[in-house]
């Protein structure tokens, strides 16, 4: 276990939320192997965009690294989150704040997984410009809400 | 002395072909392309760590990439720059491979 260097605090509900949707992000990886998903396409960009045979000759070598990240960055959340496995305590109180304490290791899965969620959540809405926002839909609140998370981690890390 | 001498005139000649072969290891850049998703925090954050640019480097770039649409945030070999590019596409940032323009 490496040194803690940053704690989070979040609800039991916003956990329990956060969880759904990073195990969400994590079958949508395992099923990559199969699937031609945009969404895990944004995640494997193509290096040369004028030049096909080295974009697909640079995926072949970097594509499976970068996806066995995306998995292996999405187990290390749900484990700090304490929900790899049963569902959340019913007895526990939703309102209730939870320190998720990280070590560098983890803060950086974090980071990358945060990152990686809203890449995926902005392929799935179609947001291609900085405008497309739409308040009402709660899917943006959603992606929102994980926007904050990430730049409320980042804020820390960079203070240290 | 006198056959020295005359050599320094071919000695000349190889430093500048020299000069011409070391151009091409370094003539690959590495960038990086403006997304509507990304935050600034944590391209700023990410150019910092990964690259080890200091606080107004990063912030300069990141500013490139936000206003310009993209930023250079590294030049070299080739093989360095797929490293580098690599690493950005792990952190999610979405990052191209180039020959440095003529």
């Amino acid at each position: 276990m490496s040194e803690q260097i940053v704690v989070l605090e979040i609800s039991g509900l916003e956990a329990l939320h956060l969880a759904g949707i990073v195990g969400q992000f994590r079958d949508v990886i395992a099923d990559s192997r199969r699937d031609d998903d945009p969404a895990v396409a944004r995640l494997l960009p193509d290096a040369y965009p004028d030049d096909d045979d080295a974009t697909r000759e640079f995926r072949r070598l970097t594509g499976d690294d970068l996806l066995g990240r995306r998995a292996d960055d999405a187990a290390i959340v749900l484990r700090t989150l304490g929900m790899d496995g049963g569902d959340l305590d019913a007895d526990d109180d939703p309102d209730a704040t939870i320190s998720v304490a990280l070590g560098e290791t983890e803060a950086l899965a974090w980071m990358r997984t945060l990152s990686a969620v809203r890449l995926v959540l902005a392929t799935r809405l179609g947001i291609q410009s900085e405008d497309d926002h739409q308040p009402d839909d709660p899917r943006f609140g959603i992606y929102d809400w994980i926007g904050y998370r990430l730049d409320g981690l980042v804020t820390a890390l960079d203070r240290r | 002395m006198g056959m020295m001498a005359g050599l320094a005139t071919p000695d000349l000649d190889v430093v500048d072909e020299t000069d011409l072969r070391a151009q091409p290891p370094s003539s690959w850049q590495t960038v990086v392309w403006n997304d509507p998703v990304n935050l600034m925090s944590y391209v700023r954050h990410v150019f910092r760590t990964y690259f080890g640019f200091d606080t107004a480097t990063a912030e300069r770039l990141m500013l490139a990439v936000h206003h310009d649409g993209h930023a250079v945030v590294a030049r070299g070999p080739r093989e360095v720059m797929e490293a580098h590019t690599h690493a950005m596409h792990d952190f999610g940032l979405w990052a191209t491979v180039r020959k440095e323009p003529a």
